[in-house]
C-alpha cells in the first residue's frame, strides 16, 4: 500500500518542484515570479491544444515524446521514494534503467533530426556528446556503490540491509558522489551552466532546441518526462544526503520532500549565480564530475585491502 | 554428425547447382536459394542435440594417407554454428533481388558458389578437431571470402580492398600456423585434445601468436584495417555474411584455444580485455568519423568485436580469480553477443545494401528522407540501430547486460583485476553512449529529414526478397529482447566446452533472465499505454501541417540540414590524438572571394602507422635490392645454380 501511495505522490508532485526553481530564480532577480503551480497549468494547457507537424517529419517524430516519456516514467516504478519499497526491483535494475533513459534520449534525438532543421541537429549533436560523458560518471557511481555494499539496484542502495549512507565506513566518499551527481543532474536535465532552458537564442541551447517543433500534447509529454527525470535525479541525491529506513514511517516523507525541495532550491541558486558555459567548456565540466567519483572509486581500493 | 554432414552436402549441391545452371538465371537463383535454405535448416536441426548437452559426436577421414581430418560437434561448436546456419540463408534469400544482374550471370553464379564454399568452410572451422583439419578449412574460408570480395574485380578500389584483405588474412593465418606448429612440436600429435599438456610458458606464446592471427580475422584494433576496405567492396549480402558471421570465427578461435589450453593465468584475461576495450572504443569513434555507410558499419564490427572480447576477458579474469559467476556471465554475454551481433549487423548491412541499390549512394551526407520512401527498410534499419546501440528492449542489451552482470560480480576483486574490471564497465558505458550517438547520426541523416540529393529523393522501396530477410532479422532482435531466456540458456550451454568453468546455478541464470524479460516487457507495456494515451489526447484535436520552424529564417534549403560530419565532429575531436582529423580549407583571401572549399577527413591511426612505419620503410629497403631483378633469364638460372651449390657445400 505504502508503495502505491509513494508512487502516486511522486507522480503527482514531480511538476510542482520545478516551480521552486523558478521561485528561487525570481527571488534572486528581485521579481515575484510565476505561481508555484505554473508547471501544472502549462501541462494542462498543452494537453488541451492541437498540434502542428512539419512536412519533413515521419512517424519517428511522434515516437520521440512517447518513448522519452515512457523511459522517464519507468524509473519511478523502480525508485524507493522516501524509503517506500518500490513497485519493482531486482539486482541490476539500475543498468536497465539508465539504458532505458538512453533509449529515451535516442528517440528524442532522432525526432529532432527528423525535422530537417539545422538548429535541432545542432542541439542533438550536443545532447548525445554531453550525455555520453555524463554516462561515464553515472557508471562510475554504480561501480562505486557496488563496491561499497555489493548492490546493483535502487532499492538495495537506499533501503537494503546495508544502505549507502554517510554513517557507513565509506561514507566520506559520498561527499564526492553527491557533488558529482549534482553536476550530472545539471547536465542531464539541461540546466545552467550546461544548457539554458530560458534563452531565446536557438544556437545556444541543447535540449530545448531539440523540441522546438513539438507542440500540444506531444510537448506536454516531453515536459512531463523532463519533470520526472529531474525528480529522479534530485531524489537520488536526496537519498544520498539522508538515508531512510522503512521503519520510520510518515516522518520520513516530510523529511524526504523537504530535502528534495532543498535540492531543487540549490539548482535554482546555481542557475541564478552562474552563467552558461561556453560549449567547449561543458565536456570539462562533465569530466570533472567523473574525476571526482573515479577518485572515490580508487580510494575504495585502500579501504578494502 | 550424419545430419550435419548431410546439410553440408546439400549446401555443396546448391553451390554446384548455381555453377552449372547459371545460364538459366532466374531458375539458378531460385534453385540455389531453395537448396541453401534446406541445407541450413538441416544444419540447424543437426546442432539441436549437441547444444542440449547431448554426447559429442565426431567424424574423421584420412587425407593423403598421412593425415587424418577429424571434426567434432560439441556445444561450443554448435553455438557458433547457429549464426552460420541462421543468418547465411537470409543473406542468400536477399541476394535473389540484390544480385539481379542477368548481364553478369556467370559472375553471379560463381559468386554464389563461393558463398556456399564460405558457409561450408565456416561450418567446418567451427567443428574442426585437429590441427590439420583446422588450418585446412581456415584457409578455405579465407580464400573463398577473398574471392567474394573481388566480385567487382574490374574496379581498382575493389581489387585494392581484395589485396588488403588477402594480405591481412594470410599474414594472420601465418601466425595461426606458427602457433599450431609450436603446439605440434610440444605434443607430437595433431590432436587438439593434447593441447593442455603443453608447458605453461609455451602456452602463453602459442595463445598470443594465435591471438594475432584470430584477431586479424575478427578485426581487433589495430589489425582491423582490412574491414573498412573489404566490407564496402563486397556486395552487401556478402558483407552481411562476412561481418555478421565470418569475423566471429576469429572469436571462436580465441575462445576455443583458451578452452583447449586450459590456462588460468591472469595475463590472458587482461590482454584480451585490454584489446577489447581498445577495439570497442576506437571502433565506435572511427565509426562516428566515417561517412561511407558501409565503412561505418565495418567500424562498428570492430566495436562489437571489442564488446565480445570484453565479455571474454571478464570471463577469463573470472576464471583466474576463481569467481565463477563473473566468469560464466562474462563468457555467456560474450557468446550471446556473437549471436546478437550476427543478427543486427547483417540486418544493417542488408539495409545499407537496399539503400545502395535504390540510390547508388554510399556517402550518408548525400542521403536523407528515406524513411518515407523506403518505409520497410527504414523501420528495420531503425530496429537494427537500436539493437546495436545496446538499448533495451532489444537483443543487444541482453548480451551487454550479461557482461555487465559478470563484471559487477568482479568488482570486489582487488589489485589490478579491480582496475581492469572497472575499466571494462566504464568502457562498456562509453561504447554504448557513442554507439547510440553514431546510430542516431546514421538514422537521422540517412533516413530522416529531407533528401539532400536528387538520387536520394528518387529512392523507392526494394522488393520482397530483400525486405523479408530484413523483417525477419528485425523481428528476432525484438524477440530476443523480450524473451531472452531460451537464448541466454543457449549461450550457457555453449559454455559447457570450457572445462575450467564450473557451471553456475541454473536458478541464478533463470532469475537474471526473468528480470531482464520483466523490465523489457514492462517498458513495452508502458510504451503501448503511452501510445494509447497519446491517441486519446489527440482525439478531436486540430492537427495541421506546415514547414519546419526555421528560427526566423524564411528561405531554408535542404543543404542547411545538419550533416553527419558536423553531427559527429565534436565527439571525434574529443578523441584526439587517437584519431587523425585532417582538414583543408581554401580560406577567404580577397575582397570578392572566389569559391571556397572546406574538406575534412578522419584517418585511421592504425592504417597511417602501418603505411608510415612499416610499409614505406619496407618498400624503401626492398627497393635497394631492385638491381637483382634485371630480367635476364640466364642470370636467374645462375642464381639457382649458385644457391644449390652453396647449400650442397654447407649442409
Amino acid at each position: 500500500m505504502e508503495t502505491f501511495i509513494s508512487l502516486a505522490i511522486a507522480i503527482l508532485a514531480a511538476p510542482l518542484f520545478p516551480g521552486i526553481i523558478l521561485k528561487v530564480k525570481a527571488f534572486f532577480a528581485g521579481k515575484q515570479g510565476p505561481p508555484l503551480f505554473i508547471k501544472y497549468y502549462t501541462v494542462a494547457k498543452l494537453f488541451r491544444k492541437g498540434s502542428v507537424y512539419s512536412n519533413s517529419t515521419s512517424f519517428v517524430f511522434t515516437l520521440g515524446p512517447v518513448v522519452g516519456f515512457a523511459s522517464a516514467f519507468i524509473v519511478l516504478l523502480f525508485f524507493p521514494f522516501a524509503g517506500a519499497t518500490p513497485l519493482f526491483s531486482f539486482h541490476g535494475d539500475v543498468i536497465v534503467l539508465f539504458y532505458l533513459m538512453g533509449l529515451g534520449r535516442f528517440f528524442t534525438v532522432i525526432a529532432a533530426l527528423d525535422t530537417a532543421s539545422p538548429f535541432e541537429g545542432m542541439g542533438a549533436a550536443r545532447e548525445v556528446f554531453f550525455s555520453t560523458l555524463a554516462e561515464i560518471t553515472i557508471f562510475t557511481v554504480l561501480l562505486l556503490f557496488c563496491r561499497m555494499n555489493g548492490s546493483l539496484s535502487f532499492a538495495e542502495y537506499f533501503i537494503g540491509e546495508n544502505p549507502i549512507s554517510f554513517m557507513s565506513d565509506t561514507g566520506a566518499l559520498l561527499f564526492l558522489v553527491v557533488f558529482a551527481m549534482f553536476m550530472v543532474l545539471l547536465t542531464e536535465n539541461s540546466r545552467v551552466p550546461v544548457d539554458d532552458p530560458a534563452t531565446h537564442l536557438e544556437l545556444t541551447m541543447i535540449h530545448e532546441v531539440m523540441i522546438l517543433d513539438h507542440s500540444g500534447p506531444d510537448l506536454a509529454l516531453i515536459e512531463l518526462g523532463s519533470f520526472y527525470k529531474l525528480f529522479f535525479y534530485s531524489a537520488f541525491i536526496t537519498h544520498l544526503i539522508y538515508p531512510f529506513s522503512t521503519a520510520d514511517g510518515i516522518g520520513n516523507w516530510f523529511m524526504f520532500y523537504g530535502l528534495l525541495a532543498v535540492v531543487y532550491a540549490v539548482v535554482g541558486v546555481t542557475e541564478s549565480m552562474m552563467a552558461r558555459f561556453k560549449m567547449d567548456l561543458v565536456p570539462k565540466f562533465v569530466l570533472t564530475s567523473f574525476a571526482l567519483v573515479f577518485f572515490a572509486a580508487i580510494l575504495t581500493m585502500g579501504v578494502f585491502q | 554428425m550424419d545430419t550435419f554432414l548431410l546439410s553440408l552436402t546439400v549446401l555443396l549441391a546448391g553451390g554446384l547447382f548455381a555453377l552449372l545452371t547459371y545460364r538459366l538465371f532466374s531458375l539458378m537463383k531460385a534453385g540455389y536459394i531453395a537448396i541453401t535454405a534446406v541445407g541450413c535448416l538441416i544444419g540447424l536441426y543437426a546442432i539441436a542435440t549437441p547444444l542440449q548437452g547431448g554426447e559429442i559426436v565426431t567424424f574423421s577421414v584420412s587425407w593423403l594417407h598421412i593425415f587424418t581430418l577429424s571434426f567434432s560437434l560439441d556445444p561450443l561448436s554448435a553455438f557458433f554454428l547457429i549464426p552460420i546456419f541462421a543468418v547465411c540463408p537470409l543473406a542468400v534469400v536477399y541476394s535473389f533481388s540484390y544480385m539481379d544482374h542477368p548481364e553478369q550471370q556467370g559472375r553471379v553464379g560463381v559468386s554464389f558458389f563461393f558463398c556456399t564454399l564460405l558457409i561450408i568452410s565456416m561450418a567446418l572451422v567451427a567443428t574442426a578437431d585437429n590441427i590439420i583439419s583446422f588450418v585446412l578449412v581456415w584457409e578455405c574460408m579465407s580464400l573463398s571470402s577473398f574471392l567474394l570480395v573481388l566480385f567487382e574485380y574490374q574496379k581498382i578500389s575493389a581489387r585494392k580492398a581484395g589485396y588488403i584483405y588477402f594480405i591481412f588474412t594470410q599474414a594472420g593465418a601465418l601466425f595461426i600456423f606458427a602457433a599450431m606448429a609450436m603446439a605440434y612440436s610440444h605434443t607430437g600429435t595433431f590432436d587438439f585434445s593434447s593441447f593442455s599438456t603443453i608447458p605453461a610458458n609455451f602456452k602463453v606464446i602459442i595463445f598470443f601468436l594465435a591471438l594475432v592471427g584470430f584477431g586479424s580475422k575478427a578485426g581487433i584494433f589495430p589489425l582491423h584495417i582490412w574491414l573498412p576496405y573489404a566490407h564496402p567492396a563486397a556486395p552487401s549480402n556478402i558483407s552481411a555474411v562476412m561481418s555478421g558471421v565470418m569475423i566471429k570465427m576469429g572469436i571462436y578461435g580465441i575462445i576455443r584455444l583458451y578452452a583447449l589450453l586450459d590456462v588460468t593465468e591472469l595475463i590472458f584475461g587482461e590482454v584480451v580485455l585490454s584489446l577489447g576495450i581498445i577495439s570497442g572504443i576506437l571502433g565506435v569513434v572511427y565509426a562516428l568519423g566515417k561517412h561511407d555507410l558501409k565503412k561505418l558499419l565495418a567500424y562498428h564490427s570492430v566495436e562489437n568485436i571489442g564488446i565480445i572480447l570484453i565479455g571474454a576477458g571478464i570471463g577469463m579474469i573470472g576464471i583466474s580469480s576463481n569467481n565463477m559467476v563473473m566468469a560464466s556471465f562474462g563468457f555467456a554475454g560474450s557468446l550471446l553477443h556473437v549471436l546478437n551481433h550476427s543478427i543486427f549487423k547483417s540486418l544493417l548491412f542488408l539495409g545499407a545494401g537496399a539503400v545502395l541499390q535504390k540510390t547508388g549512394i554510399r556517402h550518408i551526407d548525400q542521403l536523407g528522407g528515406l524513411m518515407k520512401r523506403m518505409p520497410t527498410t527504414g523501420k528495420t534499419f531503425l530496429t537494427g540501430s537500436i539493437s546495436i546501440s545496446g538499448l533495451p528492449p532489444f537483443n543487444g542489451f541482453v548480451s551487454e547486460f550479461l557482461i555487465y552482470y559478470g563484471a559487477f560480480h568482479g568488482i570486489t576483486l582487488n589489485g589490478s583485476s579491480f582496475i581492469f574490471v572497472m575499466l571494462a564497465i566504464l568502457s562498456l558505458a562509453i561504447i554504448g553512449g557513442l554507439a547510440a550517438a553514431c546510430f542516431t547520426k546514421v538514422v537521422g541523416v540517412v533516413f530522416l529529414g529531407e533528401p539532400r540529393t536528387e538520387k536520394a529523393a528518387n529512392g523507392s522501396e526494394v522488393g520482397i526478397a530483400m525486405t523479408a530477410p530484413m523483417i525477419l532479422l528485425a523481428a528476432s532482435c525484438l524477440l530476443i529482447g523480450l524473451f531472452p531466456a531460451p537464448f541466454v540458456d543457449l549461450a550457457f550451454m555453449g559454455l559447457a566446452s570450457v572445462k575450467a568453468l564450473a557451471p553456475v546455478g541454473a536458478e541464478e541464470i533463470a532469475v537474471v533472465t526473468a528480470n531482464l524479460a520483466l523490465a523489457a516487457r514492462l517498458f513495452l507495456a508502458l510504451f503501448l499505454i503511452c501510445v494509447l494515451l497519446r491517441k486519446v489526447l489527440y482525439l478531436r484535436k486540430q492537427i495541421s501541417r506546415g514547414p519546419t520552424w526555421g528560427c526566423g529564417f524564411t528561405q531554408p534549403t535542404v543543404r542547411m540540414q545538419y550533416t553527419g560530419t558536423s553531427y559527429a565532429m565534436s565527439i571525434v575531436d574529443f578523441f584526439r590524438p587517437f584519431v587523425l582529423i585532417r582538414t583543408r580549407y581554401s580560406g577567404i583571401n580577397r575582397i570578392f572571394p572566389g569559391r571556397t572549399t572546406y574538406e575534412s577527413r578522419v584517418d585511421d591511426i592504425a592504417e597511417v602507422a602501418l603505411v608510415d612505419r612499416i610499409v614505406t620503410p619496407l618498400l624503401y629497403l626492398i627497393g635497394k635490392f631492385r638491381w637483382i631483378q634485371h630480367g635476364y633469364i640466364q642470370l636467374y638460372i645462375g642464381y639457382i645454380v649458385v644457391t644449390i651449390i652453396a647449400l650442397l657445400l654447407f649442409f
